[in-house]
């Protein structure tokens, strides 16, 4: 024992002995290089500025990798596990639950709750949730007869727990989901919806980010240290505070700000590059934009009030692009800017959120005509006076945003296919009239045949581009931004000149990741109406970001359209956040964002409606029996739907086929039994659901 | 909900081709990086518009040129730096393929990983592979003619001499107007980016398609009158030589017989013998792109055929790609693709890039390159004179080509040598030389000789 011991401490002693021997080994080297170091260093004229700046070139990309990998991984692969608001009960053919704010009955397979009965419509009817507490149904087939409790259906009519609605010769039982489920899915929502790892580790990351960009910035821009660190630290501040402050208040998904976070940096230090004296305003319009972005994703999270304004957003939208019309002075051509008391504004780019707002629609619009030629009557007059202004970008980027709001309204091919054959005539034509726009046409692919000439900003943003190399001259270092334009129209550039093409692709690649984001995430949208905007906002981003890059580096034609958060400008700051804000407000993960309100049901305790046939003169409150067979009945209803996402295993959805029905509650057990409910940590298990509710029982 | 998420589709979509964008941007970023880095108006690597790091020197390190600051300094002797101008190139880039204008982005070390700010920051020593001793030797063996003398190593492709002129002092650029006679065409290194016509030395490849196609051709004469009708066309000969063999025919370059073989073989043929041997090939020699040679082979008259199998007519070639054909021929079939530089080096010395050899097709058969090598050597010891060309195992053809009007005919003088150490095969061309066995062999054999000392 003893002799172990010693023998042990030997062991130490030597390893430390070694280890000493080694560590006195390398300083020695050290210490004897360290003259050819110096030497070395003399011949090459090196500073410390410069080796530092050196260093800290590496060191970017590796800790914008850090600060976006993990966040931008978080977004493409995000889990968002179905809601559930309600059921449809029959008493052969089970349940049908009910996943959205906005339901769908009917045959056809594109339906939310799919019945395949020949007495069934194609779309038979509509349930629609206010979202607080009201639901409404809407019969969509006209020559069938739709009962609420026997009775005839007004459009609209109000149905509410208990109530039985007859469609297609079948009658079901409506049942909106209790609060006591709904706080229980909600948990296991939270549990089975995905975030990135840690926003606080981003965050540190992108604050040492930002103190690295300063202290290479001052070392360039020395002249304007206090003005670069001020608004640098004021930023870091104001982002700290968002964060914490979400974190206060539950909130977990911050994706998509860090990534907006990440640009904005890139944009104070494009700012500081090109225009120093300008970077408390770059600054302030950044503040403002994230003001917009609270703003407008708290307005968002009451669905009716934003339907209510609607139209007069829409009417806001013509105004303001007729605004820059009227009052716009004219640059290259086209009217856009106005000046109000010495502050130059974009009307377009705030058109650009409102027209969103106001384009995007709910499910209603299928009930409401009115609403449909409104859309067409505001995209009709925005065109208008886009085709008027000449400024071929926002044109570009308006009309694709329409395109995909139409399609995302419709889903009608034939139609859009004639809108683009238009669209394209159009082209034709204004190139015929503007000649140049014909110029810029002129010119795409051939930037350096025409390098002094219609090429010019082309070729430069190409040549600074691969100067950069994949890490970039460092901040401050480039020289892009002497040529017009260079800080917004060809902002990529500067970013691939003076960061390098890493980062550069990373910018690209958080705007594309958000629309990956939103594709995955909306397929749990409550509404179609945070789906229709949240996509338009995500398409009008990424397309943005094509114009702005492609043609900046003659992939397209120049139109000289900004960057999203990373070009210099207020308007178009305060756009990018505005469009943030509706992809906020469709991330329905459970206490994601606080754009999406949490939804209070009726607090009372109403039982579970059985699975046996509905009784003339059930009562829910009294035949709720404990301990019978109702018991399995409710741990299946509980535990199995909800989280198939977050098994992995494509469960029973809403669709209902009556010849697969046994065969799905079959498959269920056995899927209940395999992954082990009350096994994997995140779960619920099962025992806890019977817990709760005998709670509830006996102090009933 | 479930039709409208289904669309969503169309926002994933565009992210895709934003994605796809991209790479086809890094695509080219990576294909053309240092073609758009070179560019002038970059400050990073230019100073008012003049490429601010780098020097270049000669395959041994002898000094060529250096930039320093916004202009270059050259080598202290005013015939190296005439002689080298064309390949060094000058600091204004008014020569397109000289070493500054297209390896800039090379001379500054500028690579896709640290873009054009490196550690080294005073640039890259590009040693070419030229000697600037064979080249000074070559200008002056020029004279007063305007020409080219390229020479290069068929087994490694190392180019040890490519003059060109008219050309200039870089250091003391002259004012040059256009049209100034003197300055003709001096903006191009003749070598690389300009094709003359060939004269004889385009029997060479004539010769090349007759022993592929014609059977029996060894044992085959020819007639020749003197002058004869072909077509609508009289060729005329330099002598008359009368019932001749391929063999002899070549020794005393007999247009007549060569005229009556391109018309047997019929304007495909010769076509596909032209592009075979590499005539009408454009080399890539570290990015530079030779000048194609071209030719019109196909026309209805049966003369026109006959004057573009000796080398008349439309046939213009160029000397680069003329001077790879004798390699290959030299080195039984394929050569070497000439490359111009030896090896690149950090300002410490240090190298980060070596040589690599290239090879071309298969531009002849072995057989076919063993027969024409006898029959090039034949030229020497029957027409030309091994006497000429004193300690050279020299295989060549002239040519004399006739440009119309009264003016002298240009001289040309193409082959190879065959020496341990020293496999060069050569293009000598001489503006106004008159014969090809005059003005242009004794060009060669003065710069060979000094090649192999």
């Amino acid at each position: 024992m003893n002799n172990t011991f010693i023998d042990f401490l030997n062991f130490i002693w030597a390893k430390f002995y070694e280890i000493g021997v080694w560590l006195i080994g390398l300083i020695k080297n050290m210490i004897v290089s360290l003259p050819y170091a110096l030497n070395w260093l003399k011949d090459n004229q090196l500073d410390v500025g410069q080796i530092y700046c050196h260093a800290v070139r590496w060191l970017m990309p590796v800790l914008a990798l850090l600060i976006l990998v993990s966040v931008i991984r978080s977004l493409i692969r995000v889990r968002n596990p179905q809601e559930r608001w309600g059921y449809l009960i029959h008493p052969e053919l089970g349940e049908f639950p009910i996943t959205h704010w906005e339901t769908l009955i009917g045959r056809s397979r594109s339906c939310d709750i799919t019945m395949n009965f020949a007495k069934i419509s194609r779309v038979h009817c509509a349930l629609i949730f206010d979202g607080k507490k009201k639901w409404r149904v809407h019969n969509l087939a006209e020559n069938e007869s739709f009962l609420i409790n026997g009775k005839s259906a007004p459009a609209g009519g109000e149905i509410d727990t208990g109530d039985r609605i007859t469609f297609g010769g079948t009658t079901f039982e409506f049942e909106m989901i209790s609060n006591e489920e709904n706080v229980l899915r909600e948990k296991i929502r939270k549990k089975a919806s995905s975030y990135a790892t840690s926003p606080v580790f981003s965050m540190v990351i992108l604050t040492i980010f930002q103190a690295l960009t300063v202290s290479s910035l001052i070392i360039n821009r020395a002249e304007h240290t206090v003005i670069i660190a001020t608004s640098f630290a004021l930023f870091a501040i104001v982002m700290w505070v968002y964060v914490l402050g979400n974190l206060v208040i539950g909130k977990k998904g911050f994706e998509p700000e860090i990534l907006a976070f990440f640009l904005c940096s890139l944009c104070l230090a494009v700012t500081a590059s090109s225009n120093p004296a300008g970077i408390y305003k770059q600054l302030i319009a950044i503040i403002l934009g994230m003001v917009a972005f609270l703003a407008l994703s708290w307005y968002l999270r009451d669905l009716k009030r934003v339907v209510r304004i609607r139209y007069t957003v829409a009417g806001l939208t013509v105004l303001l692009l007729a605004a820059s019309l009227l009052l716009g002075t004219i640059t290259n051509g086209a009217s856009n800017w106005i000046y109000i008391g010495g502050v130059s504004l974009q009307p377009s780019e705030i058109a650009k959120v409102c027209f969103i707002f106001a384009g995007s629609a709910s499910l209603e619009r299928l009930f409401n005509k009115k609403n449909l030629f409104a859309f067409i009557i505001m995209s009709f007059l925005c065109f208008g006076i886009l085709a008027l202004m000449s400024d071929l970008g926002t044109a570009a980027i308006f009309f694709v945003t329409f395109l995909v709001i139409a399609y995302l309204r419709s889903g009608d091919y034939a139609t859009l296919a004639l809108i683009i054959g238009g669209a394209l005539g159009a082209l034709l034509m204004v190139m015929k009239l503007k000649p140049y726009i014909a110029a810029r046409f002129s010119v795409w692919g051939h930037a350096w045949d025409n390098a002094a000439g219609a090429g010019y900003q082309q070729v430069r943003t190409m040549s600074a581009a691969a100067s950069g190399g994949l890490i970039g001259v460092g901040s401050g270092e480039g020289w892009l931004h002497n040529v017009a334009a260079a800080n917004t129209d060809l902002v990529f550039g500067m970013i691939c000149e003076e960061w390098g093409l890493i980062i550069a692709l990373l910018a690209v690649l958080s705007i594309a990741s958000l629309s990956f984001f939103i594709v995955r995430v909306v397929k749990q949208g409550r509404s179609s109406y945070y789906v229709i905007s949240a996509c338009a906002a995500a398409s009008l981003l990424v397309f943005q970001t094509m114009l702005n890059v492609f043609g900046s580096v003659d992939l397209f034609p120049l139109t000289g359209v900004t960057f999203p958060f990373v070009s210099c400008g207020g308007s178009s700051m305060l756009a990018a956040w505005g469009l943030l804000a509706f992809i906020k407000a469709a991330d329905t993960r459970q206490g994601a964002s606080f754009a999406v309100r949490k939804v209070k049901l009726r607090s009372m305790w109403q039982a579970p409606v059985g699975p046996v046939g509905v009784e003339a003169d059930y009562d829910p409150e009294n035949d709720f029996v404990d301990g019978d067979e109702d018991d399995e009945y409710h741990r299946e209803r509980y535990a199995n739907d909800g989280c198939e996402d977050y098994f992995n295993i494509k469960g029973r959805s809403g669709k209902y086929d009556a010849s697969t029905e046994k065969a799905n509650i079959d498959r269920d057990r056995q899927i209940k039994n395999r992954s082990g409910y009350s096994t994997t940590s995140h779960t619920i298990s099962i025992d806890d659901v019977t817990g709760l509710l005998n709670k509830k029982n006996s102090k009933k | 909900m479930h039709n409208i998420t289904k669309r969503t589709i169309i926002t994933f979509l565009l992210a895709l081709v934003l994605i796809g964008g991209t790479c086809l941007f890094v695509v080219k970023l990576v294909k053309h990086g240092d073609e758009w880095a070179s560019f002038q108006a970059n400050s990073h690597l230019f100073n008012d518009g003049v490429l601010s790091s780098g020097r270049i020197l000669d395959v041994n390190g002898d000094f060529l040129a250096q930039a320093s600051g916004n202009y270059w300094t050259y080598n202290d002797d005013s015939e190296i730096r005439k002689a080298c101008m064309h390949t060094v190139g000058v600091a204004d880039g008014k020569i397109a393929t000289g070493a500054i204008t297209r390896f800039s982005a090379r001379l500054t070390g500028y690579n896709l990983i640290t873009g054009a700010k490196h550690v080294g920051k005073d640039g890259i020593n590009i040693y070419l592979t030229i000697d600037e001793d064979i080249c000074k030797i070559a200008y002056q063996a020029l004279g007063s003619y305007n020409g080219a003398v390229c020479i290069y190593n068929y087994e490694t492709g190392e180019i040890l001499c490519n003059v060109s002129k008219p050309t200039y002092d870089p250091a003391y650029p002259p004012t040059i107007t256009d049209g100034d006679p003197a300055y003709d065409g001096v903006y191009l290194n003749r070598g690389l980016s300009s094709s003359f016509t060939p004269g004889s030395t385009f029997k060479l490849v004539t010769l090349a398609a007759a022993l592929n196609e014609i059977k029996d051709v060894g044992n085959r004469t020819w007639n020749c009158p003197g002058t004869m009708q072909i077509g609508d066309q009289t060729i005329t000969c330099t002598g008359t030589h009368g019932d001749i063999d391929i063999k002899t025919a070549l020794n005393v370059s007999c247009n007549c017989v060569f005229a009556q073989i391109a018309v047997e073989l019929g304007w495909k043929k010769m076509e596909k013998y032209a592009n075979q041997v590499g005539l009408t090939t454009s080399y890539d020699i570290n990015g530079i792109h030779t000048r194609p040679s071209s030719f019109v082979f196909k026309s209805k008259d049966d003369g026109d055929l006959g004057w573009a199998g000796v080398g008349q007519g439309k046939d213009l070639v160029n000397p680069i790609s003329m001077m790879v054909y004798m390699g290959a021929i030299a080195n039984g079939g394929r050569a070497a693709i000439p490359q111009l530089i030896s090896k690149t080096t950090l300002l410490g010395g240090l190298q980060n890039s070596v040589y690599i050899k290239k090879k071309t097709d298969k531009l002849i058969d072995k057989p076919t390159a063993e027969l024409i090598t006898d029959y090039m050597k034949s030229n020497v010891t029957n027409t030309y004179g091994q006497s000429r060309f004193p300690g050279l195992d020299i295989y060549a053809k002239t040519g004399t080509a006739e440009v119309g009007g009264n003016s002298v005919s240009n001289s040309w003088f193409v082959g190879f040598i065959k020496n341990q150490g020293h496999p060069l095969a050569f293009a000598v061309y001489a503006e106004g030389g008159g014969s090809g066995s005059g003005t242009a062999a004794t060009i060669a054999s003065r710069v060979l000789q000094a090649a192999v000392a």
